[in-house]
């Protein structure tokens, strides 16, 4: 880890920027220079790393591009396996969801998923190019009620686009973010890692979609890290891009149901793994923006919220650790910066989704706000252009 | 467990390993009423005692399946005998979600997790009880979870 962190010259940034800081007494800065002083033992047994959000704000604004979130995971590893610590009371939802991951990374579990989310119209099949990774969704609607609603408004702008039928698993697995990034479970992660890819490969898939902001980092950025030819056999796109891509391509455009002339206006909460855990190649917050232009010509009214980009709020969760009164804390602050700036909140990121809604059962005067996924928001606003009529492109 | 012992286990026959959960007031009871009794019935299961069949959340279910239960049974006290008056209520809400979002979908067969109330008088059904769910889960053989 030592090797990792010696271009720190502690100049603070990090410390400063952290949004942990804000709520608690959390500085990466100190705990680097404890690490390369040689005291990596007494961070590792004070599991205080268990604590870290995995925001990544820190790499962003490092000058040196020191990637703590990395170190947190490691630290998470060696915690786990080295120190024997137990974070099981850390995990929200006592550990449910992270349970669920981790019996289907057993061999013989088959999931029997229940498809009754898919609706009538959309033609979906076991084997074919294009597939929809749906996620965990299914699995949360035992505590969060309707949260399948984004799978089952992500499937129908898919099936609306792509003239194929498109490829839903039944017996799909999790992708292992949480396991990976929350409990240094690395060998459980691998196990996941391989199961997927031999599914991806029985069904003959090249290109993966999905609308968790969590499985596409982990397919786009960890699955490739392990696995050196992930990237060369399928193409990862998050749906914000696939519907980029094919509005560019003049394939679909965006109209506005409602016939009202008020004006709504909305803000869009950029999830952190849209945001600071890609590539800097990858400018998918832009594409979000150039498709939220377009919607000002129909009607609405896009707003930024104070932090936006790279530099937006942590939802105050990231794959299941920690969620307490800090972790309120920061959501509230979150839920402020929204009410101001609109009355309708997009997210790509199921989880901040369920973590920001959460929320509103408990303050009042933050529950006006709408909360939707991008997907919920798009659904009623694409129609297809027919090439056939070339006039109405022109148009 | 040593490596040792795991191949001698591999080489007996195989039985189930069950999870019994039982609440303090009344199923508990229900159990020492059949040790008590003399009321024979297999002896694969484990008890965990609870305070109250509330108190087992679905986590506990799931953590037993994936650490090699082979069942799980929660028990408690009949619906209007509850010791805290609605602890067995939450359980049977909280139970039919877990079973049909969360077991079903994992692709675990739902006889393999079960709910009944036994009260504190009830020690020959609770003996028949386990009996029952023993060969139940004996007829499905072993969860394959490693």
């Amino acid at each position: 880890m030592r090797n990792l962190l010696k271009r720190c010259y502690q100049c603070g940034r990090c410390s400063g920027v952290c949004q942990l800081s804000k709520v608690q007494k959390y500085t990466p800065s100190k705990i680097i220079q404890l690490i390369l002083e040689g005291f990596e033992d007494k961070v590792i047994e004070s599991g205080v790393l268990w604590d870290c959000l995995t925001c990544n704000q820190c790499l962003k604004d490092c000058p040196e591009e020191i990637n703590f979130a990395d170190i947190v995971r490691m630290a998470r590893w060696k915690m786990r396996h080295i120190a024997n610590q137990n974070p099981d009371e850390l995990i929200a939802h006592k550990g449910m969801y992270t349970t669920i991951s981790e019996i289907m990374s057993r061999p013989y579990i088959q999931p029997e998923r229940s498809l009754d989310w898919v609706s009538k119209g959309c033609k979906i099949s076991d084997k074919g190019t294009t597939l929809y990774y749906v996620g965990c969704l299914p699995y949360f609607n035992y505590e969060f009620e309707n949260s399948d609603s984004i799978a089952k408004s992500t499937l129908k702008i898919l099936c609306q686009i792509e003239n194929e039928p498109i490829v839903v698993f039944k017996d799909e697995i999790c992708c292992g973010h949480d396991i990976y990034w929350g409990q240094g479970k690395l060998k459980t992660f691998i196990k996941l890692g391989k199961k997927n890819m031999e599914m991806f490969e029985k069904a003959g898939i090249s290109k993966i979609v999905t609308a968790c902001a969590e499985c596409y980092r982990t397919f786009k950025v960890d699955y490739p890290g392990i696995f050196d030819d992930f990237n060369d056999k399928f193409e990862v796109k998050h749906i914000i891009e696939f519907i980029y891509d094919n509005w560019k391509q003049n394939k679909i455009k965006f109209k506005n149901p409602s016939e009202s002339s008020e004006r709504i206006p909305f803000t869009y909460h950029d999830p952190c793994r849209l945001s600071r855990f890609l590539p800097k190649d990858n400018n998918i917050t832009e594409k979000t923006r150039e498709i939220f232009k377009e919607f000002k010509r129909l009607g609405y009214d896009f707003k930024e919220m104070e932090h936006n980009k790279k530099n937006s709020l942590c939802c105050g969760v990231s794959s299941w650790m920690n969620c307490n009164e800090k972790s309120k804390a920061l959501r509230y602050k979150r839920m402020l910066e929204a009410k101001a700036a609109g009355d309708i909140m997009l997210t790509s990121c199921p989880k901040c989704k369920i973590h920001l809604s959460c929320l509103q059962d408990d303050f009042e005067d933050i529950a006006s706000i709408e909360i939707m996924d991008f997907s919920e928001f798009l659904v009623d606003h694409i129609e297809i252009i027919n090439p056939d009529k070339d006039t109405e492109i022109t148009e | 467990m040593s490596k040792a012992k795991k191949k001698a286990k591999q080489k007996e026959e195989w039985t189930p390993e069950l999870l019994v959960f039982c609440c303090n007031w009344c199923s508990y009871a229900g159990a020492d009423l059949a040790g008590v009794s003399r009321f024979q019935y297999p002896p694969n299961m484990r008890i965990i005692r609870v305070m109250c069949s509330g108190r087992v959340d679905p986590t506990f279910v799931l953590k037993a399946l994936k650490d090699g239960a082979d069942g799980v049974l929660i028990t408690g006290c009949h619906i209007g005998d509850c010791h805290y008056i609605s602890g067995n209520e939450y359980t049977r809400d909280r139970f039919k979600k877990l079973h049909e979002i969360i077991i079903k979908q994992l692709g675990i067969d739902g006889k393999r997790v079960r709910l009944e109330w036994v009260s504190a008088s009830e020690g020959k059904r609770f003996a028949d009880l386990i009996t029952e769910f023993t060969n139940q889960i004996k007829e499905l053989g072993p969860l394959k979870v490693f």
